[in-house]
């Protein structure tokens, strides 16, 4: 597991998009990065699991739960990120 | 003339001709038609009021109130929501040109060409300019096209017409002039739209009066358009006024189409919520499942593990019945269930897929390979368990056997012991004479024979015993102790028999000494003599007791004869059930596997829809199903042969577990296989379009595919889309025309047309559209009130809705705001930060 730290100087737009949610049963992610944005140029990059934001623990939170703390933090977002690669969900055969 | 203010740029380019021509043709119309500018008057005053009392204000005379700009002004920042430069307030003639010229820049800003209209005649009160003006203004924004040039927008607005009165047999319009003389059109437009509102089939094509009026009441009471024409003008005019006409109509094309679109924005919303809520329903019903199944498998598992033995059989065999009972009745259920499990999880991830959802991740312990995992531990545990119920009955059959076995030789061997004992004791040797005493002795031997004989019995009981311990015999105890009495009894009874063989020799010798003194005491033996035969008689009367042991015997045989009679017929039934069972199982042995090959062929093959596909699986699945009683038949054969305690059977391959094993297999394949075709439906479906769709997307494109070459331009696609209903601002339009006509070309394919069709008619949905459909229900706002998502959402729908949209925080928010970006791209799980 390769877990780091990003912070972001504001103001937003931060230059991602963000996916999942525990009411989507799917870790929170990063699913997109706008070339040259904030997020970009930190070093964040596509499929980064977010475990934490601010601080806090990102592991309990709905899909818009994690939007309003993102969006809360106005002049600078800090995120805890990770590069590991957790087990894909395809349709699979129980056998 | 036309008047350039210097330093002001006009952004038309026209040729000398076209601007007489045009003249003109103005000139020629009013000299023809005054009755022409009567109605133009009228309507459009009409117009301009419906939008200048939003601002509070109205005119009374078209070509006065407009001479100083400042009301042309207001109507445009009414009509457009945006804000022009501030007027000039002074009140000299180059005031009010100058407040003219910024409502003229205005409009040609939106990229209306204007020909010959100048400020100056405006100021001037010139009715023609003015009515041109105003008529330029109703073309640009009630009926949206880009340029003075009517032929697009007049042709979308007419087909709309065609296509909306398209039902009503007595109204056919073909223009907007002379179609529309009786009425009967305006009505029409106002029933196939709110059929609440007017009673068609009352109409008369005779009172065209009548009917433009009524259509007009209704128009101005229940749809907020102000009466604009003069019902007596249109009909005593041979042919109306054009324009007035469609400035009427096409504020009857934004009532209806712009109602139409809220309510397909209110069912797309309701759509995607009910995709979301059902989704959500399958993931619950998932997690929900998947643990019933997972507790009853660590609740059967340690059942299946439990290897303590009975003692008796009838318990053991309770045992195996339990078992039988759990495969027959408690398993299937179960299996299925477990083919269901798999089958949603399926279904669910395609329709997450199809409907732009990130997929389903369960939680933890219960993602499908938790499930496969102990799925098998409990298939290893029943395998395990039912070999060693087998086993077991195998051991306590041959074990009670063989307890019986001893207890019989048990039993006749103590009988037989019994008093032997007391005999050995006997003295009876002393007092008796050689002759007798001879006689005891070989009486004696063939007792010692007898013994012999029955040397080989005491070893069998001894090696029963012993077979009975290492077969674990639960009451190996008793067995044990009655064994050692037997043989400890033996060693005494052999001992004895030593002993008194020892002194019957000695006494025989000690009386042949006697015996030869005999003689010399003979005559003193006479009560000696006595004594012997009464001595023999004793001994004769043992020999009868022996005689009737034989007879004992005799009488025993046939009893075991009959039992062996008994066990030759239990044979035969027994070989009887194998054969029957063997039959069966040889029969059904092969149909299952058959019926697998069908199976995997059928899905094999790729040619022919999926409805045949589908139709052929469910004739499988019908077959199959009622094939289910022979499985049961054989059920019950197999359990008549576990109870008669048969464990082989050499005229089949088959065992019942192969059978069930299979069995199980063909249900599961058939499940899957059709599930996979149902899938592939889904997909189809959700992509696809039906063929008359299809008819109707050629059918416009066609007509306004006027080059004939298979290629839109943008005009024509936007009339195409007008003419569909689709009321377009400015930016949905340019977001639509990236979509159709990505690479910038001018010109819209029939295929991109298609996709864009299929996309908007479709079922997928993208946050985009989710939020634009918001938008409409607020109006434009960047967020929506409560009561707005009330009016337009059915109840259950608003309330889910409301609970769950976070506040919104943008710029321009007000008290319960509510935030429906935030909401509807939470709904994919996305969202751009």
């Amino acid at each position: 597991m390769d877990s780091f730290k990003v912070v972001l100087e504001g103001p937003a737009p931060w230059g991602f998009r963000l996916q999942g949610g525990k009411d989507f049963n799917v870790p929170l992610s990063i699913s997109r990065l706008t070339p040259g944005g904030k997020a970009a140029q930190a070093g964040v990059s596509v499929g980064d699991w977010v475990l934490s934001i601010d601080g806090e623990n990102a592991g309990g939170l709905t899909h818009i739960e994690a939007q309003n703390k993102i969006r809360a933090c106005g002049e600078r977002l800090s995120l805890g990120l990770s590069r590991a690669q957790p087990p894909q969900s395809k349709p699979q055969k129980l056998h | 003339m036309n008047q350039i203010e210097p330093g002001v740029q006009y952004n038309y380019v026209y040729e000398d001709d076209e601007y007489m021509i045009q003249e003109e043709e103005w000139d020629r119309d009013l000299l023809l038609d005054p009755a022409w500018e009567k109605q133009q008057r009228k309507t459009f005053t009409a117009w301009c009021n419906s939008h200048l009392r939003k601002a509070g204000t109205q005119i009374e005379n078209i070509e006065e109130d407009f001479r100083n700009g400042l009301k042309l002004m207001l109507l445009l920042e009414v009509i457009s929501g945006e804000r022009l430069p501030k007027p000039d307030r002074g009140k000299m003639r180059f005031h009010k040109i100058a407040n003219v010229n910024k409502a003229l820049d205005y409009i040609a800003s939106k990229g209306v060409k204007l020909v010959s209209i100048g400020a100056e005649e405006i100021v001037d009160g010139n009715v023609k300019m003015t009515l041109g003006m105003i008529w330029t203004i109703i073309l640009r924004f009630a009926i949206q096209d880009i340029s003075v040039e009517e032929t697009s927008a007049k042709e979308g607005l007419l087909l709309w017409c065609q296509r909306k009165t398209a039902p009503y047999r007595n109204v056919n319009i073909q223009n907007f002039h002379t179609s529309w003389k009786d009425g009967l059109g305006l009505c029409a437009l106002i029933h196939r739209h709110r059929p609440d509102l007017i009673d068609y089939s009352k109409l008369n094509k005779d009172d065209p009066i009548g009917n433009i009026n009524l259509a007009m009441e209704i128009a101005e009471k229940h749809l907020d358009i102000p009466k604009m024409l003069d019902a007596e003008d249109i009909v005593n005019t041979p042919k109306p006024d054009e324009r007035a006409i469609m400035t009427y109509v096409s504020c009857f094309y934004h009532a209806f189409a712009g109602a139409e679109q809220a309510e397909t924005a209110a069912n797309r919303i309701c759509k995607v919520l009910a995709v979301n809520q059902e989704n959500e329903r399958l993931m619950e019903e998932y997690e929900r499942l998947a643990s019933e199944l997972l507790e009853w498998i660590q609740r059967t598992i340690p059942w299946l593990e439990n290897r303590t033995p009975e003692k008796t059989m009838q318990a053991m065999q309770k045992k195996l019945e339990d078992f039988r009972d759990y495969r027959r009745k408690h398993k299937p259920p179960k299996v299925q269930e477990k083919c269901q499990l798999e089958i949603n999880f399926n279904t669910l991830q395609t329709k997450l897929r199809i409907s732009n959802r990130p997929a389903f991740m369960p939680s933890e312990g219960k993602m499908v390979s938790d499930i496969a995992g102990a799925w098998q531990r409990l298939e290893q545990a029943e395998k395990g368990y039912e070999e060693w119920l087998l086993n077991e009955i195998r051991r306590l059959e041959r074990v009670e056997h063989l307890a019986e076995k001893f207890r019989q030789k048990a039993s006749t061997h103590e009988t037989w012991a019994y008093g032997k004992e007391q005999i050995l004791l006997q003295k009876d040797y002393e007092s008796a004479s050689l002759t007798e005493v001879r006689a005891l002795l070989r009486k004696h031997e063939a007792f010692e024979s007898d013994l012999a004989a029955h040397q080989d019995r005491v070893e069998q009981i001894a090696a029963i015993a012993q077979e009975l311990n290492e077969l674990d015999y639960h009451d190996a105890v008793n067995i044990n102790d009655r064994c050692q009495k037997i043989c400890d009894q033996w060693d005494r009874l052999g001992t004895l028999t030593q002993k008194r063989r020892e002194a019957l020799e000695r006494t025989e010798k000690l009386l042949e000494t006697i015996d030869q003194l005999h003689l010399e005491f003979a005559k003193r033996a006479a009560p000696f003599n006595n004594w012997m035969e009464g001595a023999m008689e004793d001994l004769q009367d043992m020999f009868i007791v022996h005689s009737i042991e034989e007879i004992q015997v005799k009488q025993l045989v046939p009893v075991r004869d009959q039992s062996l009679q008994e066990e030759l017929a239990r044979q035969h039934a027994n070989e009887r059930l194998r054969r029957q069972f063997a039959a069966q199982a040889n029969a059904i042995g092969p149909w299952i596997q058959s019926k697998m090959e069908e199976i995997a062929r059928s899905s094999i093959q790729i040619t022919g829809a999926l409805e045949d596909q589908m139709n052929q699986l469910k004739q499988y699945e019908h077959n199959i199903i009622n094939y289910k009683n022979n499985i049961d038949k054989l059920e019950g054969d197999h359990q008549l042969i576990q109870e008669a305690l048969v464990f082989d059977n050499k005229h089949t391959n088959y065992t019942m577990e192969h059978i069930r094993v299979g069995w199980e297999l063909l249900l599961t394949t058939i499940a899957r296989t059709i599930n996979e075709v149902e899938t592939q439906m889904l997909m189809r479906d959700a992509k696809g379009i039906t063929q008359e769709q299809m008819n109707e997307f050629r059918a416009s494109f066609n007509h306004f595919d006027r080059r004939k070459n298979g290629l839109m331009d943008h005009e024509d696609f936007r009339a195409c889309l007008i003419s569909m209903g689709y009321d377009l601002g400015e930016a949905e339009f340019a977001r639509i025309m990236t979509l159709v006509d990505p690479n910038g070309q001018g010109t819209v394919t029939f295929q991109s047309f298609i996709d864009f069709m299929t996309r908007e008619t479709a079922d997928t949905d993208t946050a985009e559209q989710v939020i634009a459909s918001f938008r409409i229900l607020a109006s434009d706002k960047p967020y929506i009130l409560a009561e707005e998502l009330r009016r337009e959402l059915p109840p259950d729908q608003a309330q889910y809705c409301i609970k769950r949209m976070p506040a919104y925080s943008g710029p321009g928010s007000v008290p319960g705001a509510l935030d429906y970006a935030a909401f509807s791209s939470a709904l994919y799980g996305e969202s751009d930060l």
